[in-house]
């Protein structure tokens, strides 16, 4: 199996807070990862790691086989690396459908250049609409994205996260917050993402939702993986129990 | 004549506003001290023609490259800095540069500078030759933000002003964008102050002082920040109340300060921006009549 994404020896360390303390991940593609563990085991510190947000104290990150550990966020994401936030974070005052778009020029930010090219041609839309109708966000499209609620919103955070076209898709909690019936929709569309083959990377504090749609699961405490199998495997793993009703009994 | 005087000056602050409206309007980033770019641009072209004999139209582009190199340097601070602390550094940028205009010699000091009308064609020009220059550097300006905001740079501005970490994680490189629009709203500044500096013939210090930024601020802010529109309204209505209301002058600044809170309170979107009471109402009445239009031709 061709692999994407290796974590070597991995640490980000605040001060002295250990928040990620010696990981390493290997993920391949075509794979679903769940990254799980209790609040403050260093989930979406390593997400931004990844992303280039933040850069390691230390240990080695590469994509596709190249070394990319501090990198800058923008380069990564020029590479491939996708992401949503735990918070979503639309681009409030412009409509969901320039949302869309402006993942979709991801390669043309060049500068002083891409002033002189139109941002909104008919085949720029309409890849816009297509990843909109795909999110079912289309009836939405000319809606500020301040002013939709947030089940729409967590789907236009994948829908961008789509239009970059990524070689690796990192989704940050994205069922947190929904209801039910917003969750199920959100479970579908991760579901069809899988079957189109994408690698996809996800963190998830709803352990049945990890459950199904998870290929393999990483357990994160303290910065350190304390296990590591497909759900099944996790589901039984004892420390994982003590872990999670250890910490706090709301997971249970 | 005093029509046409008051008319150009209007057109610098139209310039001055469609181009501090790059930097906070659609970049979305803090700029209190762009008066001192405007000065850049004034001095630039005053030193070049008076000192040193260069004609007008040679300093006019020069003055709007050293603005917009100038620029340059606020843009980096604006990598350091953000909001409030940027917001504050800009005015302090404003305050140096006008001391450095006030105290060094090179600059006339506490003389000024005066400074030669340029000749035009064989001729000199005058003040309707001006509002023709104005206005001809201000439709061009218009139709460069026009297509800015039709470009992939003007998506990429409003992604920065509406999340950074967003914007980068959309493949935009943040601090390369900041510094363009920084250089690019403060390289238009330069060149409101170099037809500013040879329409009034003389220049000193104050011209650019820190107060005249926030009248710059108060136009875009007013008529309606993010638009094209906004800030050429604004500029109209706050250039020429003074004018309008000369009893009143000396209270300038107040009716400035009531205002934009006024505005922050009732309007934030401004007098002329999108959504604004003006804005909706206008678009309304043009719908109902255009839908009268299309009902009397089905009938």
């Amino acid at each position: 199996m061709n692999e994407v994404l290796r974590i070597e020896g991995l640490k980000m360390y605040f001060g002295g807070l250990k928040a990620i303390d010696g990981l390493d991940i290997s993920l391949y593609r075509e794979e679903t990862l769940g990254v799980i563990g209790p609040n403050g085991a260093g989930k979406t510190t390593l997400f931004n790691v990844i992303c280039g947000v933040l850069k390691p104290t230390e240990g080695k990150i590469f994509l596709n086989g190249e070394e990319v550990q501090g990198k800058s966020s923008f380069e990564m994401a020029r590479k491939g690396v996708a992401r949503t936030f735990q918070i979503s974070k639309p681009l409030r005052d412009i409509s969901i459908l320039d949302n869309v778009v402006a993942s979709l020029g991801i390669n043309e930010y060049t500068g002083f250049k891409s002033l002189f090219k139109k941002s909104h041609s008919k085949e720029t839309v309409d890849k816009a609409m297509m990843i909109l109708r795909r999110t079912g966000l289309e009836d939405f499209k000319d809606k500020k994205a301040g002013e939709v609620s947030l089940g729409y919103l967590r789907r236009l955070e994948i829908a961008r996260a789509l239009a970059i076209n990524p070689l690796l898709i990192m989704l940050d909690e994205p069922c947190a917050g929904l209801s039910n019936f917003a969750i199920n929709e959100v479970i579908e569309l991760i579901m069809q993402l899988k079957e189109e083959g994408k690698t996809i990377v996800l963190i998830e504090h709803n352990l049945p939702i990890s459950m199904k749609v998870c290929d393999r699961i990483v357990v994160l405490n303290y910065g350190q993986k304390i296990a590591e199998g497909t759900p099944k495997e996790i589901q039984s793993n004892q420390e994982v129990i003590e872990a999670y009703l250890g910490e706090d009994d709301d997971f249970a | 004549m005093y029509l046409i005087v008051v008319s150009v000056n209007i057109g610098i602050f139209i310039l001055l506003a469609l181009s501090l409206n790059i930097i906070t309007g659609y970049a979305g980033q803090a700029a209190l001290g762009h008066a001192a770019f405007f000065g850049i641009g004034a001095y630039t072209s005053a030193i070049m023609t008076s000192n040193y004999g260069f004609s007008f139209w040679i300093s006019l582009p020069v003055a709007f490259m050293v603005s917009g190199i100038v620029g340059i340097g606020l843009g980096l601070i604006s990598i350091r800095m953000k909001d409030d602390f940027l917001a504050i550094t800009t005015i302090g940028v404003n305050f140096v540069i006008v001391a450095l205009f006030q105290y060094s010699s090179f600059f006339g000091a506490s003389l000024g500078m005066t400074v030669k009308k340029p000749m035009f064609f064989g001729m000199r020009m005058n003040t309707s030759g001006y509002l023709i220059l104005i206005t001809i550097i201000i439709i061009i300006t218009c139709y460069f933000i026009h297509k800015m905001n039709k470009s992939w740079f003007g998506l990429a501005l409003s992604s920065i002003r509406n999340d950074e970490m967003v914007a980068s994680s959309l493949g935009i490189d943040v601090n390369k964008y900041k510094i363009l629009a920084f250089s690019l709203g403060t390289a238009i500044a330069g060149i409101a102050g170099a037809v500013y500096a040879h329409h009034m013939t003389f220049i000193y210090s104050s011209d650019f002082a820190f107060t005249v930024s926030i009248g710059i601020l108060s136009m875009v802010v007013i008529g309606g920040i993010g638009t094209i529109r906004g800030p050429i309204l604004g500029a109209i209505l706050l250039g020429a109340a003074p004018e309008l209301f000369r009893f009143f002058a000396d209270y300038r600044m107040i009716v400035y300060g009531g205002l934009l809170v006024l505005m922050m309170r009732f309007q934030p979107q401004g007098i002329f921006g999108n959504d604004s009471f003006i804005t909706r109402n206008f678009i309304q009445a043009y719908k109902n009549i255009f839908k009268k239009k299309v009902g009397d031709i089905i009938e």
